[in-house]
C-alpha cells in the first residue's frame, strides 16, 4: 500500500514540476524517480528516456506509464499515469479558466500574454537545441534532420507530421 | 467568443461548437493526435496544428497559438493541457474529459506494450537504427515548429528582442523555464504595443 501511496506522492510532484514540456522535465523525472526513490537504476531510467522519446505521447507520461509499471505493475501504472495528468487538470479546473476568464480581455493581461508567447517561442528555440545536440551526432544526422524540416515545410497542410517521421526513420534502418 | 479568444466558423457566438461534432470524433481526434507524436510536449505542436488547424479548421493559427501559449504556462503535460482546453472548447466538460483521455490513452497503451513485451527488441540494431532515424525527424519537427511560432510571434523588433531575452534566461542562465515566460511577460507587460482585436 505504501509503494502505492509512494507512487502516488512522486508522480503528482512530477506533474507539477513537468513545466516548459519534453526534454526540459527529464532532470526531474530522473530525480524523483532515481535520485530520491531509487525504483530505478540510472541505466534503467536511460532506456526510459529511449523509449519515450521513440513512442508516442508526452514524455512524462511515458516515464509514468513504465515506471509504474516496473514497480507496481498493471495497477501501479494506471495510478503513476492519471497522477501525473491530476495536478495540472486540477490547475486548470480550479484555477486556470478563472483567471482566463475573467482577466482575458484586460489590456496589460493581454500584453503580459502576448510577451509569454514570445517566452515559448524561446522555449521552442531552447528545445530544438537541447533535443538536436543529443540526437545529431554527424552531418549525416544533420541531413535527415534537415530533409524532415524541407519536407514539413514543402508540404505543409497536405502531409502528416507522422509521415514524415516514418520516412526518415525507415532512412535511417537503411543508412545506419 | 471573444471571451478567450477563440472565434471560428464552427462557433457560434456563445462559442459552442456547432455542427454534428460527435465525443467519439473529438475522442478519436485526440487519440490520433497522441498516438501521432514524438517527442512529447513542444514536438507536438506541428501534429496538433495540423489536426485542428488544418484539416479540421477548429479554429486558425492565431487562436491556435494563444492555446499553446496558455497551456505551457500552466504545469504539467503541455499536450495533456492543450487538450483539456480544446475539449472544453469543442463540447464542454465531456468533450474535455473525452479529449484529455485521448491524448493519454496511446502512450499508455504502447508503453505498457513496450515495457510487458517489447523491451528486449529495441536492443536491435536495425530497431535502434529505425528509432534514431526517427528522433533526428523530431529535430526537424521541432525546427519547424520554432519557424511555424516565429510567424506568428515575432511581430516587430521588441518581440525579437523579447525573444532573445527568453533564450538567454532558459539557454544560457539555465534557469527554470517559468522564469522565461515570466521574464519575457514582463517584457511584453511594459514595452509591447498595444494591441486592438
Amino acid at each position: 500500500m505504501k509503494l502505492f501511496v509512494d507512487l502516488f506522492v512522486s508522480f503528482m510532484i512530477i506533474g507539477i514540476g513537468a513545466y516548459g514540456g519534453g526534454m526540459v522535465t527529464i532532470p526531474l523525472i530522473q530525480h524523483e524517480i532515481v535520485t530520491s526513490r531509487k525504483w530505478l537504476a540510472f541505466k534503467d531510467m536511460a532506456e526510459v528516456f529511449a523509449i519515450a522519446q521513440m513512442t508516442p505521447g508526452p514524455i512524462a507520461i511515458n516515464a509514468a506509464t513504465f515506471t509504474g509499471f516496473k514497480v507496481g505493475g498493471i495497477f501501479g501504472s494506471i495510478l503513476a499515469t492519471l497522477s501525473v495528468v491530476l495536478p495540472s487538470m486540477l490547475i486548470l479546473t480550479f484555477l486556470g479558466l478563472l483567471i482566463i476568464d475573467r482577466y482575458g480581455k484586460n489590456n496589460y493581461m493581454v500584453r503580459f500574454r502576448s510577451g509569454m508567447q514570445v517566452g515559448v517561442l524561446s522555449l521552442i528555440f531552447y528545445a530544438v537545441w537541447s533535443y538536436g545536440s543529443a540526437a545529431i551526432t554527424g552531418w549525416l544526422d544533420f541531413g535527415i534532420a534537415l530533409f524532415s524540416f524541407l519536407m514539413l515545410i514543402i508540404f505543409e497542410g497536405k502531409l502528416h507530421p507522422i509521415i514524415v517521421i516514418l520516412t526518415c526513420g525507415i532512412i535511417g534502418m537503411l543508412i545506419f | 467568443m471573444e471571451k478567450n479568444g477563440f472565434k471560428n466558423s464552427n462557433f457560434n457566438e456563445k462559442g459552442e461548437a456547432i455542427g454534428n461534432l460527435s465525443l467519439a470524433s473529438v475522442f478519436w481526434t485526440f487519440f490520433r493526435i497522441g498516438f501521432f507524436t514524438l517527442g512529447g510536449g513542444l514536438a507536438m505542436m506541428p501534429v496538433m496544428r495540423h489536426e485542428i488547424v488544418l484539416k479540421h479548421k477548429w479554429m486558425n493559427d492565431s487562436d491556435f497559438y494563444s492555446m499553446v501559449c496558455m497551456a505551457t504556462a500552466i504545469p504539467g503535460a503541455i499536450a495533456v493541457n492543450m487538450a483539456y482546453f480544446l475539449g472544453r472548447r469543442l463540447k464542454g466538460k465531456g468533450g474535455l474529459i473525452v479529449a484529455v483521455f485521448g491524448t493519454i490513452l496511446p502512450s499508455f497503451i504502447v508503453i505498457l506494450f513496450i515495457a510487458g513485451m517489447l523491451s528486449p527488441y529495441f536492443y536491435f540494431p536495425k530497431v535502434t537504427a529505425f528509432l534514431h532515424g526517427c528522433s533526428i525527424a523530431v529535430v526537424g519537427q521541432l525546427a519547424f515548429a520554432s519557424l511555424i511560432f516565429s510567424k506568428s510571434s515575432l511581430g516587430t523588433w521588441k518581440h525579437f528582442i523579447a525573444c532573445i531575452i527568453g533564450i538567454i534566461i532558459i539557454g544560457i542562465f539555465k534557469m527554470h523555464p517559468i522564469w522565461g515566460l515570466i521574464g519575457t511577460g514582463m517584457f511584453g507587460f511594459y514595452f509591447f504595443p498595444y494591441k486592438t482585436d
